[in-house]
């Protein structure tokens, strides 16, 4: 089915409709309609970026092509969705299929309610079949106070499967005796922004520009700010616990700060950077216990697909025991980020961030310097301290030297992204950041396990007191055998993808690239 | 993947169109994306949906894949209910089926590129046992027929019992049996009769709604519409909801 929407200078009228088309076909006065829509999308729009959108309308959730209007899928859902809502809370089938392949863990979020009003008609064959449906939009916004915002009307025209050329000829009908082009913007975009919502969603992205002879104080200011919206985009999110992503977004867009803060060290008054860096160094363990039970949670059933089949379910109380842990820390979680401290934290560090170009630069020796020379040189030094900690891993090494390395791979992932690709050719250093990724992924797969081997092994108390705890310990031991097992497998991977990240060429090309 | 259902019965006029139509549309107007296949050549559901009864190149052409099925759907009057239209060609469906290895898997392979567009099929099939209802059988998930509780009608359903025991359905995962009575007059005393009876054959499924003779549908070829579309309140068209989430139930008890 294929929806055209057409606005003219003209307030369009059933009536001109009725007279226009009726040179060809019957036509039949369909009832009037009053309807809510409802469209959905998460934070981050994934359903957009498909070209989707989720629709609430006539007591069905409808997921529908974004260009066309093609209805891809629906299921009844009789109330209006005025809270987030979960692909798992729908009932199973295809609609919830295909949105939890795309969205996984977010949230469907309410985006905007547009109220419509409709007089439709129906475009007749000679069975009387209808074969077109055309109609008058007269759509507002209603905010969630209630309040209205008209929008433009327009002629709508819905084709019927089978009977697209029946529409081709209403349109050239309507064409000939009304001057209508077709909508540029759909009726869904000019509604999210008539309510102030972006319509290509929140991105976690820093897509900050600069130029290499840029004052480093500018340009780490600029990316410092920016990631401090996304810190405040998605505190609320977090806060409300609307889906996992909010806090871990939240917290990337921290450790990226941190991370700036430290590496830029030389643009800030060490006097307050000291300050601020204890200050968010609190901010990210603040939060730390919640993220981490929210990845137990998220990876629970990957990992009782480590055990055999018929000790899977045993694990159970475990789940129980991590639910009950991820309640408590998320509300200790939300009191203090709520609290006076996280607030004066947040105002603190933008009036710095305000301020800073109004500060003496004495103690600033990177404050004036270029960019893309302060950024180079880190770069540099960040990726040869890898390859010297790398260089000193063997198999016998402590988990701690491959966590150690771990972080220092972030570090130099955030300058890349950060700084790398903006100051230089991006065909030069995304392949550099998907060499450092293969690298990452070995590490963080070994350090998951080996941190999830620990917290295993500290919740033990807690399952064994537990109705079937008994037979939750065991199987709780036989998963601890399989995660070394798999942390040992990420080791024997660590040699290989290091020898990627750190060959000769790799080497040459940060040299060049970076001098 | 979709749920197919046949309304299917060996004899004729027992109410196996209107019982598709209906139900179809009740799908639909449940949100469930719902396509219906006129197979009997009479094109009944064809007409009562108010669509030209012709599909491009005949049943032989869709048979061979040559037509693509998507190209031959129509949309009817009502939202998310698509038809496949029935052909005067497909009087002929028998012989066409004979000319390929395998005619029983025929029309699962022509349904193949709909199985995920579609949540529900409906086959509203030619009453007969032919290489079509072989088919028929092969590609349901759910086998609905209407029973008239008149003793002739429902030695029928005994006929289609056998096969299935036979067929050692249950065993094989063929089709579930699910009848229904249809065209029932409780003021016949051997209406009641027939359906006490029968009810009491623990061996044959028979769902617990049943679809009155009442004249809501027999002028569903004059209205050329669903019962619930242009009488929702009747008792028709409230039996034929009532059937509808009883299909549901046993439906979701068993999924092919």
């Amino acid at each position: 089915m294929t929806t055209v929407e057409l606005i003219g200078d003209q307030e369009p009228s059933v009536e001109r409709l009725a007279e226009a088309l009726g040179e060809r076909f019957e036509i039949q006065r369909a009832e009037s309609h009053v309807r809510d829509r409802v469209y959905m999308d998460t934070f981050d729009a994934l359903l957009r970026a498909r070209d989707w959108v989720l629709v609430h309308a006539d007591s069905s959730l409808s997921l529908q092509n974004r260009l066309t209007g093609d209805e891809l899928h629906s299921l009844r859902w009789p109330h209006l969705p005025t809270e987030p809502l979960l692909a798992a809370e729908l009932a199973p089938g295809a609609l919830r299929d295909a949105l939890s392949r795309v969205i996984e863990a977010r949230a469907l979020l309410p985006l905007v309610r547009v109220h419509e009003r409709s007089d439709e008609l129906r475009v007749l064959d000679s069975l009387q079949k209808t074969v077109a449906r055309v109609g008058v939009i007269v759509p507002e916004v209603v905010s969630n106070a209630g309040l209205r915002t008209p929008l433009r009307s327009r002629v709508r025209l819905h084709s019927v499967r089978g009977y697209e050329a029946e529409l081709e000829r209403s349109r050239a009908l309507l064409a000939k005796t009304m001057p209508m082009a077709e909508s540029e913007v759909s009726l869904l975009d000019e509604a999210l922004l008539a309510s102030g919502t972006p319509p290509a969603g929140a991105s976690s992205r820093i897509d900050v520009g600069m130029g290499g002879e840029e004052r480093a104080e500018e340009a780490a200011v600029r990316v410092l700010r920016a990631l401090l919206a996304v810190i405040d985009a998605n505190l609320p999110g977090a806060l409300a616990d609307t889906d996992p992503e909010f806090l871990h977004d939240y917290r990337v867009a921290i450790r990226r700060t941190r991370s700036v803060q430290r590496e830029l060290a030389g643009v800030f008054p060490p006097a307050d950077l000291a300050a601020m860096r204890a200050e968010f160094r609190w901010l990210q363990v603040a939060t730390g216990d919640s993220r981490d039970l929210d990845v137990y949670l998220l990876g629970f059933d990957s990992m009782r697909g480590l055990l055999p089949e018929q000790i899977r379910g045993d694990l159970d109380p475990l789940r129980e025991v991590l639910k009950g842990r991820r309640l408590t820390a998320r509300r200790e979680m939300a009191r203090t980020l709520r609290g006076e401290r996280a607030q004066r934290l947040r105002s603190d560090w933008e009036a710095l961030l305000v301020a800073l170009d109004q500060r003496p630069i004495a103690d600033r020796p990177d404050a004036a310097r270029p960019i893309g020379e302060v950024a180079s040189r880190r770069i540099r030094k960040v990726y040869g301290r890898m390859l010297k900690m790398g260089g000193a891993i063997d198999q016998s090494s402590p988990p701690a030297d491959f966590h150690e390395l771990r972080k220092k791979g972030k570090e130099l992932r955030y300058l890349l992204e950060l700084f790398g690709v903006p100051l230089h050719d991006e065909a030069v250093v995304r392949p550099m950041i998907k060499a450092l990724k293969g690298l990452q992924d070995v590490l963080g797969h070994h350090q998951d396990r080996e941190v999830q081997v620990v917290k295993l092994r500290s919740l033990a108390d807690e399952v064994a007191v537990m109705r079937d705890g008994s037979a939750a310990l065991m199987a709780m031991g036989v998963l601890v055998g399989r995660l070394q097992q798999d942390a040992a497998a990420a080791r024997s991977e660590f040699a290989e993808s290091f020898a990627a990240f750190s060959s000769c060429e790799q080497r040459e090309l940060v040299k060049e690239t970076f001098s | 993947m979709s749920v197919v259902l046949a309304t299917y019965n060996i004899k004729g006029g027992v109410g196996k169109t209107s019982a598709a139509v209906n139900l179809a549309y009740l799908a639909a107007r449940d949100g469930h994306r719902t396509l219906v296949w006129d197979l009997d050549p009479q094109g009944a559901a064809t007409y009562l949906f108010r669509v030209v009864p012709k599909v491009k190149g005949g049943g032989r052409k869709l048979l061979r894949l040559r037509t693509p099925v998507q190209q031959l759907i129509k949309g009817t009057d009502y939202e998310r209910l698509d038809l496949l239209p029935a052909d005067f060609s497909y009087r002929h469906l028998d012989l066409a089926l004979h000319r390929f290895r395998r005619p029983t898997e025929r029309l699962s392979r022509v349904l193949a590129p709909l199985r995920h567009e579609y949540e529900y099929i409906f086959l509203d099939c030619p009453p007969s046992i032919s290489l079509v209802s072989e088919s028929v059988f092969r590609t349901a998930d759910a086998l609905l027929v209407p029973v008239i509780p008149a003793t002739l009608s429902s030695r029928t359903f005994d006929q289609l019992a056998e096969l299935a025991d036979e067929s050692g359905w249950g065993a094989n995962g063929g089709p579930q049996l699910l009848a229904f009575f249809s065209m029932v007059d409780v003021r016949r005393s051997l209406h009641r009769t027939v359906m006490a009876r029968m009810r009491e054959i623990r061996r044959l499924k028979l769902l617990g709604a049943a679809i009155p003779q009442a004249d809501e549908v027999e002028r569903m070829g004059e209205e050329r519409n669903p019962v619930a579309a242009f009488a929702p309140g009747s008792p028709a068209s409230i039996s034929y909801q009532a059937l509808w989430w009883d299909i549901q139930r046993r439906l979701g008890m068993r999924r092919r």
